[in-house]
């Protein structure tokens, strides 16, 4: 008996890590195999047509760059707010800090398509916007604001004592200390939060799907209200669901590997100062 | 996840000041606060007339007519609990499993790897695995469904297990936090005893981490409630699928499903019909509320013991 728990528990587990791992090298396997095909420079610069059987992808690639850097400069003072009001000007273990982390988490388990409905619900419904850009951008920073927060909460957190303690001995006051020595010590956090916030906000459909995107005849805003963008996770969700036409299918293979190099160039730009806060935690 | 809690920093000490820096913080903490309060309760407030409309059908029959204005949601609960469950129930062993094997067998540098590809992969948008299930794994799952008959491929059954493929990534992220909290004293004690590895992972890791564990599989059950992308493109999206076992090879519709289709655009025009929607989605954010709830306290309860 001793024997043979003694076997099966690391040969129960090394299966499933293989099936983990050839689940996921199957996925991107095939994404790279069938969407390559479909790509080449004019897919990359030129428009839609024929209802995404034929031509490019570029408004939907240029309106997924507005949406993104909307959403960052939606949630990047916001977070840098909160964390700095978390770990600096709270009291430490105080109820209010406890409460904030909380909602934090609270906030990053809200699905996606609620935000989508609540963006239908404020922006269309109250604000009578039509489908904005705007709206869109604002959803998505609201989506991407824990990572972003709970990230500058970890940096800030981790900050040597004896920085401040040597800040506060030169005579600095808080705003000072905040300033000359938490600030410049948490850039590095808010690069990889806003990578990380990027990478999530480029692949979400579902906040964008009511009160910002369309599926054609939108190009660059030039206004807030009734100024939709296409976006290339909602082109592949509308696309989708009309696969029957092979043309296209090649079309909506190439937008999802784009889509996907475009996510993944963000998470990897996270990931080495990502790992070398891992080892410092550990170390 | 670490389960020490850091030291306090001497600087929150401080007495408290009321610094430009202090007031743009609470200010724009609040602002950001109160709006999305604001608008969760606007949601929910507008979901109660179809609640007085309904009463207790609005969750016990399965009967959506907006036309005739009948909305029964019962057909809606069973799916997102059914394709949650299925993906629970496929993820959970996969996931323990491989994260028993990055955290108990995998020299650390190894582990590391493997855990920061696995969290690139939990990146990849819910659009690209909704395209995967719409162009390959529909096509398996009525194969494999022959036998039964099916309508199609689009089944509660394919949002399943195309939502367990979803999940993975973060369960077994999560799970191996959990592990990697137990104390490795702990470990080092069991051996000592005379205990083999899987002896130790089987008395003294797992007993140990479950708490984490459990709250690794809430999280992922949230996560599989609340996906909507994914699971609208290869579900089918059939209504008023009254629960039955038979339901699991038949197309159907999740909360998620309904609220993120083209209805919710028709509703606007109806109070009644728009107030359904929005209860709708309160159940759905009633649901993803006690999953991470209880996730947090569970975890909370983890860094109580293991500190």
């Amino acid at each position: 008996m001793r024997k043979f728990i003694h076997w099966i528990i690391p040969i129960s587990a090394a299966l499933c890590g293989a099936i983990a791992v050839l689940l996921m090298v199957g996925i991107i396997g095939v994404l790279v195999q069938r969407g390559a095909s479909a790509l080449n420079w004019s897919f990359l610069s030129s428009g839609l047509q024929n209802a995404g059987a034929a031509g490019g992808i570029l408004y939907q690639i240029v309106g997924t760059l507005i949406l993104i850097t909307t959403a960052l400069a939606v949630a990047a003072p916001l977070s840098l707010a909160i964390a700095l009001l978390h770990s600096v000007y709270l009291a430490p273990e105080s109820r209010w800090k406890h409460a904030l982390r909380e909602s934090l988490l609270f906030l990053n388990a809200i699905p996606a398509v609620l935000i989508g409905i609540l963006g239908l619900l404020v922006f269309v419904q109250y604000f009578d916007w039509g489908k904005s850009w705007l709206a869109g951008g604002i959803l998505l920073g609201v989506m991407i604001l824990p990572t972003l927060a709970v990230t500058l909460i970890e940096k800030i957190t981790s900050i040597p004592n004896r920085y401040v303690d040597a800040a506060r001995g030169l005579g600095l006051r808080t705003p000072q200390i905040v300033s000359s020595v938490i600030l410049p010590q948490s850039v590095s956090a808010l690069f990889t939060g806003s990578m990380l916030g990027l990478a999530r906000a480029a692949g979400e459909t579902a906040p964008i799907l009511f009160a910002a995107a369309v599926f054609s005849g939108a190009t660059l805003p030039d206004g807030i209200k009734n100024n939709p963008v296409l976006a290339l996770p909602y082109h592949i969700f509308v696309l989708a669901q009309d696969t029957f036409n092979p043309a296209a299918q090649t079309n909506l293979w190439g937008s999802a590997l784009i889509l996907l190099a475009i996510v993944m160039a963000f998470s990897l730009a996270a990931l080495p100062l990502r790992l070398r806060a891992h080892e410092e935690a550990h170390s | 996840m670490t389960s020490a809690a850091p030291a306090m920093p001497a600087w929150t000490r401080a007495r408290p000041g009321w610094d430009p820096i202090a007031i743009a913080a609470i200010g724009l903490t609040t602002f950001i606060g109160v709006a999305l309060l604001a608008a969760l309760v606007a949601l929910i407030a507008q979901a109660i007339p179809v609640v007085q409309y309904e009463g207790w059908r609005l969750i016990t029959e399965a009967d959506w007519f907006f036309r005739h204005e009948r909305f029964g949601a019962l057909a809606m609960i069973f799916g997102s609990f059914a394709v949650a469950l299925i993906a629970l129930a496929l993820a959970t062993p996969i996931s323990l499993g491989a994260a028993l094997l990055t955290s108990e067998f995998l020299p650390p540098s190894a582990r590391l790897a493997v855990k920061s590809i696995i969290e690139l992969l939990a990146g990849i948008p819910s659009v690209v695995y909704g395209l995967l299930g719409i162009l390959i794994l529909r096509d398996w799952i009525f194969t494999l469904l022959t036998p039964f008959d099916p309508i199609s491929g689009d089944t509660l059954l394919t949002a399943g297990v195309l939502l367990a493929v979803m999940i993975i990534p973060t369960v077994m992220t999560l799970c191996d936090d959990a592990l990697q909290s137990v104390p490795r004293r702990q470990r080092q004690a069991a051996r000592g005893l005379g205990l083999n590895r899987s002896e130790t992972i089987l008395y003294v890791s797992l007993p140990q981490a479950w708490p984490g564990i459990l709250a690794a599989l809430l999280l992922g059950l949230g996560r599989a409630i609340g996906e909507m992308i994914a699971v609208f493109l290869v579900i089918g999206r059939m209504d008023n699928q009254a629960p039955s076992l038979a339901a699991i090879i038949a197309p159907a519709q999740t909360l998620t499903t309904k609220i993120g289709g083209a209805e919710a655009f028709i509703a606007m025009g109806n109070p009644l019909h728009w107030s359904a929607i929005l209860s709708l989605g309160s159940m759905l954010l009633l649901m993803t509320a006690i999953a991470a709830g209880a996730a947090a306290l569970l975890r909370h309860f983890t860094v109580g013991r293991s500190a």
